[in-house]
């Protein structure tokens, strides 16, 4: 058949590459910030929009979701259109596309710095964002879809299968997850509560791993491993094998980020079950990875593109490893909240994500701009020093996580805590911390000498916009299977048909887990003296939201008497069921805070303690790394919002009184000159209307109802 | 044995029963679908990213 002749759209790929690099750049350097902070918390520079609870969702999401995210469109753009042998379907949905993400970056930096987010890890954004993440990621779809099906190939490669399962599977995870009530147009609740939301955002965060900074990259290694060491893929058997057990076991494995936890047992047991299985896909596609390269390996000294791939998959292999021990129940009472799983999670962003994503620069840029890599000095240089940069970053965190985890449930011989003060186990890791920030700065020393290199090759270079290609026209076959034709061999040429059975496969794990929390009531014994948030509280709560108070504190304890003694009593599903969004946190930088206004508890100080401690928590102990939030005590309260927060809280089945929010700001202000004339009689003024009293009665609140089964101290009218 | 293992599983029950059965038996038609796979059509399909029709630039890169 007579070849068409068609051409390679390069500016969206090369578009993207830039971003990838600006961004890389810039979330790295953030994280650097975040990391100098345990050090030096006075590098919050005593201004709310550097603080880490609103600085840490600009790190995650910007190395998530602009670095990450870039790096893999670039990646799809170029190889989609060569495997296909077809221009993309729409430049302008390509431009779309992009110009949409870099815009949703922007909106997301601005947002989180301004204290607008929902409070959930990973998916902080507001609702008039999340929309357009939602439009601008089924733009990318429709025209990686119109690519598919204008394609010159029969066969669709795997590469393009795990493009579509993240495709699908993203749509349905972001959708899911961010069902939420808008309040005003920078506030929303989401629909769940308490252990329902913290399963959802769980399913979703742990996903958002599996089909944002895998998935995707797993197309990248099918297509450019082989490119790259000119083999084909090891074994094309596995990689079928590798892609559909993946996708189908990754989906449940959601509940272990919550054991121990109020989740029902029956849920994280199935998280672990399946988190366990999940090494054996995980290795066939390192394994399939790394035996692409037999016969090539002499070339890996001498290409840094393969040396990058090498180290990417074997960090890949590393954290596959890793995260279902961390799954285990018995590792993750030591590893969970501690900073081994920050470790796990950098060998992963680092090493898997970022250094797949470099090799692929490293193979296209020069590429695109006919001609050759400015310098493989200065690529090895950036590979040896980020390699050690991840090194020096992971290796301090276990240490720090395991020294952390030992005296958190260290008791002396009569039986006491031996450190009953969290600071003391926080001090300890100032080494370890110090470390990783020089691991940080290493491995974006790394980076920018990639970033030079790479802008010197592109200035060396010649672009070609429009890289000329041709091939024959795809023979048009019946839509139906051929006689001898498999399933799987006719999936395999059918786009649409190949979307369902992935929908299928990702569905099952989803709705098995999830359905039966909502539909079995035993699920959530609810406890009678749990109740609704007065107006004041529920205030308060959404500024420790604002503040990402959760990127620190937990709100959970688990079942321990390392905990128990520590905190109080261990969490029970009843007690979060007005909880929107749920706080649990993943990570204890401090103390967990859900026993926090027991009084006579634990945990319980006094409301002069908190004022003093968030104006100046140096001045309470010079050890602390708690950022001051002085602001909460010159700002007002914004209460303009209360009565439509509690028409909200009212749709979701909070059980207000009627007509309540006519007249909640008078209960709010009630328990404010409550909390004033408190201060006042400890010889602290401060006006009633002013957040830092909102923050100190959520404060307050948080574990009197189960403790007490009583009353807490300020009443709804009417109940 | 198995059983034994799934009853130190704690809560794990019918809902996780009824899931590794799902899994094993997708798992097991997919290993057999991947066996019967023509060894040729395996080793075209693993070539694919090696066939792009754009020489020229691999011979700028590889030069």
């Amino acid at each position: 058949m007579e070849n068409q002749t068609f051409y390679y759209d390069n500016k969206i790929v090369r578009n993207f590459a830039y971003a990838t690099l600006f961004w890389g750049v810039i979330g790295m350097v953030v994280g650097l910030l975040l990391a100098l902070q345990f050090i030096w918390p006075a590098l919050s520079f005593g201004i709310p929009y550097t603080t880490f609870g609103r600085i840490r969702p600009i790190h995650t999401n910007a190395v998530i979701f602009a670095f990450v995210g870039n790096g893999m469109f670039t990646g799809i753009y170029y190889s989609l259109q060569r495997l296909c042998k077809a221009r993309m379907f729409s430049d302008l949905l390509s431009k779309i596309n992009f110009w949409g993400w870099q815009f949703i970056i922007v909106c997301a930096a601005l947002t989180f710095a301004f204290g607008i987010t929902t409070g959930k890890e990973y998916a902080e954004l507001e609702w008039p964002i999340d929309i357009l993440v939602a439009v601008i990621w089924l733009v990318f779809g429709a025209n990686m879809i119109g690519t598919i099906i204008k394609r010159r190939t029969q066969h669709i490669y795997v590469a393009i299968w795990f493009y579509i399962a993240t495709f699908v599977t993203i749509t349905i995870l972001h959708v899911t997850n961010s069902i939420e009530i808008p309040v005003t147009f920078f506030k929303s609740y989401p629909v769940y509560a308490g252990v329902q939301d913290a399963l959802v955002q769980w399913w979703y965060g742990h996903n958002a791993v599996a089909f944002f900074l895998t998935t995707p990259f797993l197309g990248l290694m099918y297509y450019f491993l082989p490119k790259a060491a000119n083999r084909p893929i090891y074994s094309y058997r596995l990689s079928i094998v590798h892609f559909w057990a993946l996708i189908f076991l990754y989906i449940w494995a959601g509940p272990h980020h919550l054991l121990y936890s109020a989740l029902p047992n029956w849920a994280q047991s199935l998280g672990v079950v399946f988190s366990v299985m999940l090494i054996a896909p995980s290795w066939g596609g390192m394994v399939n990875g790394l035996l692409t390269l037999r016969g090539a390996w002499d070339r890996v000294r001498e290409d840094p593109v393969l040396k990058f791939m090498v180290v990417a998959v074997t960090a890949y292999g590393m954290s596959t490893f890793e995260g279902p021990m961390m799954s285990t129940k018995t590792v993750n009472a030591i590893s969970h909240f501690t900073d081994w799983t920050v470790g796990h999670a950098h060998i992963g962003a680092l090493g898997w994500n970022g250094f797949l994503t470099f090799a692929v620069l490293y193979y296209l840029l020069p590429k695109m701009f006919q001609t050759q890599l400015y310098s493989k000095k200065v690529a090895n240089m950036h590979f040896w020093i980020a390699t050690l940069g991840i090194i020096f970053y992971a290796v301090p965190l276990y240490w720090g996580a395991i020294t952390q985890a030992s005296m958190w449930k260290e008791f002396t011989a009569a039986g006491f805590l031996k450190y009953p003060n969290f600071l003391e186990t926080v001090t300890q890791l100032r080494p370890m911390y110090a470390t990783r920030a020089l691991g940080g700065g290493l491995y974006i020393i790394g980076i920018l000498l990639g970033v030079y290199n790479l802008i010197m090759t592109v200035k060396a270079g010649t672009f070609v916009p429009e890289e000329a290609a041709s091939a024959p026209a795809l023979v048009k076959r019946s839509a139906s299977r051929e006689q001898g034709e498999g399933i799987h061999r006719w999936l395999e040429r059918r786009p649409v048909q190949f979307i369902l059975f992935a929908l299928i496969a990702i569905l099952i794990g989803g709705l098995i887990e999830i359905v039966p929390l909502y539909l079995v009531k035993t699920n959530i014994p609810t406890i009678a003296s749990v109740k609704p948030y007065t107006p004041l509280e529920l205030q308060g709560r959404d500024i420790y939201v604002r503040e990402g108070c959760y990127t620190c504190h937990s709100q959970q304890v688990r079942p321990f008497r390392s905990e128990t003694e520590r905190y109080g009593e261990y969490a029970k599903a009843g007690e979060y069921i007005y909880d929107h969004p749920f706080q649990w946190g993943s990570k204890r930088n401090g103390p967990d805070l859900s026993r926090e206004g027991v009084v006579n508890g634990r945990q319980y100080k006094p409301n002069s303690w908190h004022y003093n401690h968030m104006l100046n928590p140096q001045r309470l102990n010079e050890q602390s790394i708690m950022p001051v939030y002085k602001w909460l005590i010159s700002d007002d309260l914004d209460i303009s919002t209360t009565a439509k927060k509690i028409r909200v809280m009212q749709l979701f089945g909070v059980p207000y009184p009627e007509g309540y929010d006519k007249i909640a700001n008078d209960d709010l202000m009630k328990q404010a000159r409550g909390i004033a004339d408190d201060l006042k009689s400890q010889g602290i003024q401060v006006e009633p209307g002013k957040e830092i009293i909102a923050m100190i009665a959520y404060l307050q609140r948080l574990g009197k109802d189960v403790h007490a089964a009583g009353n807490p101290t300020a009443t709804i009218s009417g109940k | 044995m198995l059983h034994d293992v799934y009853k130190s599983v704690g809560g794990f029950g019918s809902y996780g029963m009824i899931s590794m059965i799902i899994f094993i038996v997708f798992f097991a038609l997919l290993v057999l679908y991947a066996i019967s796979i023509r060894k040729k059509d395996a080793e075209d399909f693993s070539r694919m990213p090696l066939d792009d029709f754009s020489k020229e630039s691999d011979e700028i890169q590889d030069s």
